[in-house]
């Protein structure tokens, strides 16, 4: 699976936890998770799991950590699969 | 006042791992920390029996607070220690500003806390409300306080957490509002809970939750601080969450324990009232 497939189905997965819409729009590698797609920051937990379903593998807290931007989930993933 | 202990035995975290170890991993990745800890901990210690002082002083004739039943519910919370040298965090409900204060004196007197100011839970507060100018900083700083930034950068969030987990697993007690901020309901809410104290939990071998139920009288929602005069309620219960889960499921699983164990107190608290 390459890479834009995975921020697709990143995307995808995130998409109900974003309160802004515009920003959604305009998604990027770039854009920030909790600042600019306004997901809240207690259920960044649940979005975490639901790519653990979809793409069929363990995360772990600490890499969690490393988690800012849409980018950011998208490698953290492709290195797993 | 409810007090139950040791509901669950099992530890909430991986079967292989033990202190030690915990405290080995989560001074891996920041490995100044401990250093930092040490020092802070130790300025704290000296600060303590006057900001204590201060604070015991205010809350009881300024804002002329009671804790109902006290000296039960201090004494419950001496049997809890008492119990075990293990690891306990403290976990309660939030619905003000000064809510760490008031726990922390329903728990000791000021005169106990005085003479054992290393006893004290540290507290990890919104650095927005209390890390604003340089003399906040440095109240929080002697206060025990690790101010986190609530949905801010994920590394400064998880190194808050490691640093929550290095002193748990020392012995030290911390003071977590599973909420994260304010109940805006004014009711716990489960759908808030974030999981950073599951994550806590399940690093900790042993670690047990004192989940602490605080609110006054005329508390009808979330305030800056409880009006003045008010009489607040503690309820205390010591459990011991595990789960057969692993990773971030774990934690999200630990931290629902917890936070449905205080809707369960609540709960009791409005039964109480009926």
């Amino acid at each position: 699976m390459d890479r834009a497939e995975v921020m697709d189905r990143v995307v995808k997965i995130l998409t109900p936890w974003v309160k802004d819409e515009a920003a959604l729009a305009k998604v990027s590698m770039e854009t920030n998770i909790l600042e600019d797609l306004k997901v809240n920051s207690a259920r960044l937990v649940d979005v975490v799991i639901a790519f653990e379903d979809d793409f069929d593998i363990e995360i772990a807290d600490e890499d969690v950590d490393q988690v800012n931007t849409v980018g950011d989930a998208v490698n953290l993933i492709a290195g797993k699969l | 006042m409810e007090h139950s202990s040791g509901q669950d035995v099992a530890s909430g975290a991986e079967p292989h791992a033990d202190r030690a170890t915990a405290i080995r991993s989560a001074t891996r990745s920041d490995p100044a920390m401990a250093s930092r800890h040490a020092r802070q901990r130790w300025v704290s210690m000296i600060a303590g029996p006057i900001w204590v002082g201060v604070s015991v002083i205010v809350m009881r004739f300024w804002f002329r607070y009671r804790i109902a039943d006290v000296k039960q519910t201090r004494a419950a919370y001496r049997r809890i220690r008492g119990e075990s040298k293990g690891p306990l965090l403290i976990c309660a409900n939030h619905l003000t500003m000064v809510d760490s204060f008031l726990i922390a004196w329903a728990l000791g007197s000021g005169l106990y806390w005085m003479f054992h100011p290393d006893e004290l839970p540290w507290n990890t507060p919104e650095r927005k409300n209390f890390g604003r100018t340089r003399l906040q900083r440095f109240l929080i700083f002697i206060a025990k306080c690790i101010p986190i930034t609530r949905g801010g950068p994920r590394e400064d969030v998880g190194e808050v957490l490691e640093r929550v987990k290095y002193l748990v697993a020392r012995g030290e007690t911390a003071c977590i509002f599973p909420e994260a901020g304010r109940s805006r309901t004014g009711r716990v809410d489960e759908s808030a809970a974030a999981w950073g104290v599951g994550r806590i939990v399940g690093a900790v071998p042993g670690c047990r939750v004192l989940c602490v139920y605080i609110r006054g009288r005329g508390q009808v929602s979330w305030s800056d601080r409880p009006a003045d005069g008010e009489v607040l309620d503690v309820s205390l219960a010591c459990i011991e969450p595990k789960s057969d889960v692993r990773g971030v499921r774990r934690s999200r699983d630990l931290a629902g324990q917890i936070v449905r164990q205080l809707m369960r107190m609540e709960e009791e608290y409005f039964d109480a009232r009926k």
